[in-house]
């Protein structure tokens, strides 16, 4: 069953997603940092506000996902801000987390040496959120 | 009475410059991420500064699937990073963006040389071989392209 985009089921299902993955599991080994996810608003799309994802990763295990304001995912070690729209480009495999971060579409912050050497956890990630059927809040 | 003439204190070398600037005023993603990257192992792994400070070589690196590039003049101990190819390269990596960041991936073994027999390695090398990637200049400037590669390198 669809879950509403980045509502607290939709974050459950996610973590959820990651701690299945075999794949995640050895690609992020050795990760010890928190990932914010900031999904900027796009009032015309239904997203009023700015909302964060805040991620607990670590050692290939998602110890914690929850849905929070943008200024605590602002807040993590590492930070992938974008619109709503380009989220969802992400989510529906329309824009590939990596192109889209070289062009600019992904905006990154964090230490740059650290997340090259996780790009395949990275990339596995984005897969997982791709597993989880979302409502879109432009399409309800 | 002060003297003006030049003292013991004239020879020593201030550094004071920033190892990587950017030659357009508007960087590109690519190109922030990747003046960023080399930055930030230069100036945190000491094997990886005394490559950049003895590279003198203008490389090139297309990425294909989005269109972009940059062109990474190093300078011995100075890189200016340039939207686009610029004329005069050296060597132009072509690739997708995951081969790309997977350049970055490659592990540095024994003589500084990288690993190709490794997950990482055999992938690049595949590339390669099936022509999804590209090396123009590579005839002559094997040691450059190695010395960049370390530069890169992300891994261990």
């Amino acid at each position: 069953m669809a879950v509403n985009a980045f509502s607290d089921e939709w974050a459950v299902r996610f973590k959820d997603e990651v701690n299945k993955s075999s794949v995640y599991k050895a690609a992020a080994k050795g990760w010890k940092w928190t990932v914010g996810l900031v999904i900027e608003a796009e009032p015309d799309k239904n997203v009023p506000e700015s909302v964060g994802v805040v991620m607990d990763l670590f050692d290939g295990e998602a110890r914690d996902i929850h849905v929070g304001p943008a200024s605590e995912a602002q807040s993590c070690q590492f930070v992938i801000t974008a619109p709503y729209t380009r989220w969802k480009q992400v989510a529906t495999k329309e824009l590939d987390a990596t192109k889209g971060m070289l062009q600019g579409k992904l905006k990154l912050k964090g230490d740059l040496p650290t997340i090259v050497r996780y790009t395949k956890a990275s990339q596995e990630l984005t897969e997982c959120t791709t597993r989880v059927p979302v409502q879109w809040p432009d399409e309800r | 009475m002060h003297d003006a003439g030049p003292g013991p204190m004239a020879r020593r070398k201030v550094k004071t410059s920033k190892p990587v600037t950017y030659a357009d005023a508007e960087p590109s993603a690519f190109a922030s991420m990747l003046g960023g990257l080399i930055e930030a192992n230069v100036e945190s792994r000491p094997e990886r500064k005394k490559d950049f400070d003895s590279l003198a070589a203008r490389v090139g690196i297309w990425v294909t699937d989005i269109d972009e590039g940059v062109t990474l003049v190093f300078e011995r101990g100075a890189l200016l990073v340039h939207n686009g190819l610029e004329p005069k390269r050296d060597i132009t990596i072509r690739a997708d963006a995951d081969t790309v960041m997977n350049l970055s991936n490659l592990k540095i073994g024994l003589f500084g040389m990288p690993v190709y027999y490794d997950e990482v390695g055999r992938g690049v090398a595949l590339k390669l071989l099936q022509g999804k990637m590209r090396i123009d200049g590579l005839v002559g400037n094997l040691a450059t392209l190695n010395t960049v590669t370390r530069i890169f390198s992300v891994a261990g």
